[in-house]
């Protein structure tokens, strides 16, 4: 380990414990308590991208995923397929058009974007899926029940489910290499990645870093951080020069689906109350006054 | 009520799933335990496993399900995957030529020594900017941006040594990929003629040999950008056809201000001669380069064909008069040069006028003896 390597996980583990005391210490912002400011994030630059499926390859030796040999990461024609993560794939990396690059074409590096404000955590009854306060969206095998309703939530189309397991499914996605985190290591796609396609740091600092970008090459990108409001913020940011729906990212609305979906519940349960507090009173009224009859009856007698 | 149910059938659930997991956690208990064990009934707290290397279990690695494998764990030799790139910088900058010149490569380097890539790209932090990314993003951008235009491929092995015992010896190296063979010499045309739509002059004649010999014209200075994917644009089925005005605005570099005649003919042309300029170089002047006379800018600047040009500090006493294959008599070495030489134009038949008379004969009596 050298010396300027020693640096930088001295400085991941400092952000990590500060990423936690922010947490703790309630310098917090969102919905759920985090300060998403402070939490892990990579950049991903499109434009940068050239296609060649090293990350695949990290992600799938580092989580022991498909057994695909090395030759399978380094067919390029799997690009054109418009593949999606997988169980056995966290991640895949597609082409799309791209008329302002030189080949035509460009490439999106696709996994869990690890959105501020989960959709999947909202939608998990037994709280299998939890958004940490340093970013990660984490899953946890032992409480999931397979019900598969992240499956659906997630409007990304990220889990995946060990369909093919009869027993002891489980729902796979990336996991942002939280293991890695933890040790001060940057995630294994962004460790191998060539090109420096992908950027690690904390969310504050991969968003200065992309409209940096923006701003020295306006030319080169949509004047957009993809990622950086879209469905309450994701921990994953893209940059691309085309059109963002062409990259495969989703139109999305600035507000989380996770806050409609439990706004529009509570204001159900906070709805019953009118009609039960009247139920109550006439309930009251009903009492008092068969009391009051009753107390009649007895003095007429 | 209903949240109760929900909780217990929840709980149901959980306890059910959690039991699942427990029942695979040693998923291989149909294979035949003395592939793995020495004892009839292993425990966990001893399970008497073969020492390694336990070559019967080497087979079953095929039998282990994915499930088995952790979420997440630590493999950091990815850094070791790949061997150094033997880098041959020679057969590089030669290509370089035919694109931005050296500073295709090492752009932004001052004046000097040439920076190494370190100096501005360090090896690890995050890379702020996208022109400034950390070494081994500088290294595999400079690299890649060539190498996939002309072969639009991005496999390492191209430039990396695959390190032993990885795994990567399994990805064949491509036979036809260039890498490590020597490009075959371009040949260096001396004169092209091209057939044009322009009726008034049809034939242009290009002689290759003398921009670059005698103009003193650099590789870059009309090839710009033709670099390694001019030529090896995978896919490319015809040459690149430049367009009129692209064509133009090369050679405007120095012919903007010359007639469509210089180039244009109906005729080929023939090739340069000095002569042309109504100054036949002679003896001293022939080895000489074009720039020792004409220095001024990219174009020939044109001069008149006075010796002063040049000779600006000659006089009667300074100059030898042989050199020019006349040696003067005593008489006439007493004279000025221009005695003989009307207003200094050496380039003129020098005149007797003003010692002899009329029909004095310059040819018939000279000045001196001949050599
Ligand atoms: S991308 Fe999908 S799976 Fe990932 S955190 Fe967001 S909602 Fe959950
Ligand atoms: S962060 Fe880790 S799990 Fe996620 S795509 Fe990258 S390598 Fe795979
Ligand atoms: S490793 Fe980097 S450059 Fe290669 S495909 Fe993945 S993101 Fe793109």
């Amino acid at each position: 380990m050298d010396k300027s390597r020693r640096k930088f996980l001295s400085t991941a583990a400092a952000a990590t414990a500060t990423a936690t005391m922010m947490a703790t210490t309630g310098h917090t912002s969102d919905r759920l308590g985090h300060n998403p400011d402070e939490m892990f994030s990579v950049l991903v630059d499109s434009t940068a991208c050239i296609g060649c499926r090293k990350c695949e390859y990290a992600c799938n030796k580092t989580h022991e995923l498909a057994d695909h040999p090395p030759a399978y990461f380094e067919d390029q024609t799997q690009l054109q397929l418009g593949r999606r993560p997988q169980h056995d794939a966290f991640t895949v990396v597609n082409a799309y058009e791209d008329k302002g690059a030189k080949e035509g074409e460009a490439y999106v590096k696709v996994q869990c974007m690890h959105c501020n404000d989960p959709a999947c955590v909202s939608a998990c009854l037994v709280g299998a899926l939890t958004k940490e306060s340093h970013g990660p969206v984490m899953y946890d095998t032992w409480k999931c029940m397979g019900c598969r309703y992240c499956l659906v939530a997630c409007p990304f189309q990220i889990p995946a489910y060990e369909y093919h397991d009869v027993l002891t499914p489980r729902v796979r996605k990336c996991t942002f290499c939280t293991e890695r985190l933890h040790e001060g290591k940057k995630p294994a796609c962004v460790e191998i990645c060539p090109n420096e396609a992908l950027v690690f740091g904390t969310r504050k600092e991969m968003l200065d870093i992309a409209y940096g970008r923006i701003s020295a090459n306006p030319q080169r990108y949509q004047d957009h951080v993809y990622g950086e409001y879209e469905i309450g913020g994701t921990s994953w940011l893209y940059l691309a020069r085309a059109d963002f729906q062409t990259a495969g990212l989703p139109l999305l609305d600035n507000q989380s689906p996770a806050e409609i979906t439990e706004n529009i519940q509570h204001g159900l349960f906070k709805s019953f109350l009118p009609p039960l507090a009247l139920y109550g009173l006439l309930g009251l009224i009903m009492h008092t006054s068969g009391q009051r009859e009753k107390s009649e009856e007895s003095t007429d007698a | 009520m209903k949240t109760i149910l929900l909780g217990l059938l929840t709980l149901m659930f959980i306890v059910g799933s959690m039991s699942n997991v427990n029942s695979h956690e040693h998923p291989l208990r149909h294979l035949d335990c003395s592939e793995c064990h020495t004892c009839d009934r292993p425990t966990a707290k001893e399970p008497c496993l073969i020492a390694c290397p336990r070559i019967a279990a080497a087979h079953s690695t095929s039998k282990h399900s994915l499930k088995e494998a952790p979420d997440s764990m630590v493999l950091n030799t990815l850094e070791n995957l790949y061997g150094p790139v033997a880098f041959n910088h020679k057969q590089h900058a030669e290509m370089s030529e035919m694109g931005f010149d050296c500073a295709t490569c090492h752009h932004y380097s001052p004046a000097g020594e040439i920076p190494s890539c370190n100096e501005c790209h360090p090896a690890e932090g995050i890379s702020v900017n996208l022109s400034q990314p950390n070494l081994k993003g500088a290294y595999h951008r400079q690299c890649l941006g060539c190498h996939r235009e002309w072969n639009h491929e991005t496999k390492c092995i191209v430039c990396h040594e695959p390190e032993r015992f990885t795994g990567a010896e399994d990805v064949v190296q491509d036979p036809t990929d260039i890498l490590g063979i020597s490009h075959p010499v371009i040949t260096v045309p001396t004169k092209k003629v091209y057939d044009t739509p322009y009726d008034k002059g049809p034939k242009v004649t290009f002689y290759h040999n003398e921009h670059v010999d005698l103009f003193d014209l650099k590789c870059v200075d009309c090839h710009q950008e033709e670099n390694c994917g001019y030529c090896h644009h995978l896919g490319k089925t015809t040459p690149v056809v430049k367009t009129m005005e692209e064509v133009h605005s090369i050679c405007n570099d120095c012919h903007l201000e010359d007639k469509c005649s210089k180039c244009h003919g109906y005729e080929e042309k023939p090739p340069f001669t000095h002569d042309v300029s109504g100054w036949h170089l002679s003896k001293y002047h022939t080895d000489l380069e074009c720039r020792n006379c004409h220095p001024t800018g990219k174009r020939i600047s044109t001069m008149n064909g006075d010796c002063t040009n040049c000779h600006a500090g000659w006089n009667q006493s300074n100059f030898r008069h042989s050199v020019v294959g006349l040696q003067l008599d005593e008489t006439h070495l007493e004279f000025e040069c221009e005695d003989c030489h009307a207003d200094l134009h050496y380039h003129q038949t020098p005149t007797c006028d003003n010692c002899h008379d009329d029909d004095h004969n310059y040819k018939k009596e000279p000045p001196g003896e001949r050599l």
